[in-house]
């Protein structure tokens, strides 16, 4: 690590860790929502970015993550976060998988498609099983706890929800490094060449797929503590859009522009919330002007603009 | 349950199957022309149908209302083409794809400002009481919409089948590059695309605004028409038709026999089962690719 680097990450991790004693209580809860969907917008890249899988229905993982959530805080409330969010995400993984596999068979429009309906449905479930998820009347979530400890304050939650996004994030760029996340990136390029290279096309992309749906669904578990209620209508598919154009804005197949994008995304979808009917417009405007003129996203811009 | 309940359902199933048929029609005569699927179909309906409900309530007569939504969806469609989609047609598919999808919101959002996202009465043709057909009760909107499709589709038909713009339009699905050679303007052929799909679909809302009422939200009935063009196998277009009267009659038919909850599954449990068996569409041939 050069010594630009180091002092660069150490200013961002004084940053992190001194934030909530400097901004006032909601700049605290608006940067823990901005790490968790963080956490989201890595896993959504680790799919689409990296092997070119296009998502529709990612709110529907992160509707998974946050129920499993909320049920075994509810149930087993004796369980330590860690558990606990780690139950959510493996939840989630295991419906990653299973549908991951039926949609090896599909791929770009169709695969959008399918994974629209698969959002769909899991608005439909929640809604349906009221006997566990309360259905339209929602969810009140328990306060998350470890031990002796419990994580009440928006300040502790943020603690919480910074330690697991540096892990998250340590995983994601030591995947990207490895054999596996080599063998994502040239699924992208060419799923024939990755194949021919003897690279296991259909074994790496159900990985993906199952990588993707834990990160989501543990980030709907960090959701669902730092909001307290979930409700079905919060996990509808203009959310699965969100976490879409945070990528886009980000830049796809880049850990770095996956946080960018969700800061992007989260900040401005507050900012304008006093003005609701104008938000799709302008996130519907970002969509289109980043397609057209930024189409690598803000990472690479950037990188662009270093090479100069 | 009696015969008369029988016709009941199957006839309010295949009216709302031809609208389904109609806007899937509309993705297809895209997707074969440009190769791309257009998100923004069912927000560019909206908006026609909207134009047609302010032209109504200005006091314009229904006929003359009608007419200036499909002016309004003809020239909303040209704009969008030539101003945003024709600038990316060297992009990939992905990307045109994400852009239709950031143009859907905007069209929704425009749509919610000017108009609101409440849901307004529309006026219609054909009456709303039933009317007794043998020992069966039908609704006449019912009949109505499923006559004005096929009629539509009909007319789509001969326009693809007689006339040089719809024959220009099928060389140019089947490859592009030779259509080319042979002197088509493949450019104007994208853009006589975007505008005949986005009238037949102002058509649809025209057809169904009356009986869901009009609103924003009409807009999601775009996943519905492509599911039947997924059912039909993406591309041939008597195969959406055939496709959304199934959809339709299937969506109907389900609640009778499943329980209430699964009801609004339906549609979406039917596209993820149809992708992962029969990728092709029920008839369809899988187009296996060669490498």
């Amino acid at each position: 690590m050069t010594r630009a680097r180091l002092a660069g990450a150490v200013a961002a991790a004084a940053i992190l860790l001194a934030w909530p004693l400097v901004v006032p209580g909601y700049f605290v809860f608006l940067a823990t929502l901005v790490l968790v969907n963080g956490i989201v917008a890595l896993g959504l890249n680790l799919l689409s970015g990296y092997t070119n899988q296009l998502s529709f229905g990612h709110a529907g993982f992160f509707a998974i993550g946050g129920y499993a959530t909320a049920l075994l805080t509810i149930h087993a409330g004796a369980l330590p976060v860690p558990v606990t969010l780690l139950g959510a995400g493996l939840a989630t993984a295991l419906v990653g998988l299973a549908l991951g596999i039926p949609c090896l068979r599909l791929e770009g429009l169709y695969l959008a498609m399918a994974t629209l309906a698969f959002g769909f449905v899991v608005v439909e479930a929640i809604l349906h099983l009221d006997w566990l998820t309360r259905g339209n009347d929602g969810l009140r979530v328990p306060v998350a706890r470890l031990g002796p400890l419990a994580f009440s304050t928006e300040a502790s939650r943020y603690y919480l929800v910074v330690v697991v996004t540096v892990l998250m994030v340590a995983g994601a760029v030591n995947l990207v490094r490895t054999r596996t996340g080599r063998a994502f990136l040239a699924i992208r390029e060419s799923e024939v060449a990755a194949q021919t290279s003897g690279v296991n096309v259909a074994a790496f992309k159900t990985a993906a797929f199952v990588v993707s749906a834990f990160y989501t669904g543990v980030a709907g578990g960090l959701f669902a503590f730092v909001v307290g209620y979930l409700s079905p209508d919060a996990f509808d598919v203009f959310l699965s859009v969100d976490f879409l154009v945070m990528i886009i804005v980000g830049g796809l197949g880049s850990v770095g522009g996956s946080l960018i994008g969700a800061a992007i995304v989260t900040v401005l979808h507050d900012s304008l919330a006093a003005f609701q009917n104008y938000r799709p417009l302008i996130f519907g405007g970002i969509m289109v002007a980043a397609m057209l003129f930024m189409p690598g996203g803000v990472a690479s811009t950037a990188r662009a603009w270093r090479r100069r | 349950m009696t015969t008369a309940a029988l016709i009941h359902v199957l006839v309010s199933g295949l009216a709302t199957g031809s609208i389904y048929g109609l806007v899937g029609l509309s993705l297809v005569i895209v997707y074969n022309a440009t190769r791309t699927v257009n998100f923004a179909q069912g927000e560019m309906f909206v908006v026609s149908t909207f134009v047609a409900w302010s032209a109504a309530r200005a006091g314009w007569p229904l006929p003359l209302a009608f007419l200036a939504a499909v002016v309004a969806a003809a020239v909303l469609a040209l704009v969008i083409e030539r101003a945003i989609i024709r600038r990316s047609i060297a992009a990939t598919h992905w990307d045109v794809l994400i852009i239709t999808l950031g143009l859907s919101l905007i069209l929704r959002a425009l749509a919610g400002i000017v108009w609101s996202h409440d849901d307004f009465p529309f006026p219609s043709y054909f009456g709303n009481r039933p009317i007794a057909i043998g020992p069966a009760r039908v609704v006449p909107v019912s009949l109505g919409i499923i006559g004005a499709s096929v009629v539509l589709m009909a007319l789509l038909g001969a326009l693809f089948r007689f006339t040089r713009a719809g024959r220009a339009m099928r060389a140019v699905a089947q490859n592009q590059t030779a259509a080319w050679l042979m002197g088509i303007s493949v450019p104007r052929v994208f853009s006589a695309a975007w505008i005949l799909a986005s009238v037949v679909g102002a058509v649809a809302g025209l057809l169904i605004a009356p009986v869901v009422f009009l609103s924003t939200k009409m807009g999601l009935l775009v996943i519905n028409g492509f599911i039947a063009a997924v059912l039909g196998g993406f591309g041939s277009m008597p195969g959406v038709v055939v496709g959304g009267m199934l959809l339709g009659v299937i969506e109907n038919l389900a609640p009778l026999y499943l329980p209430t909850g699964i009801r609004y599954s339906v549609p979406f449990i039917l596209l993820i089962a149809i992708l992962v068996v029969r990728p092709g569409g029920l008839a369809g041939r899988v187009h296996r690719r060669k490498v």
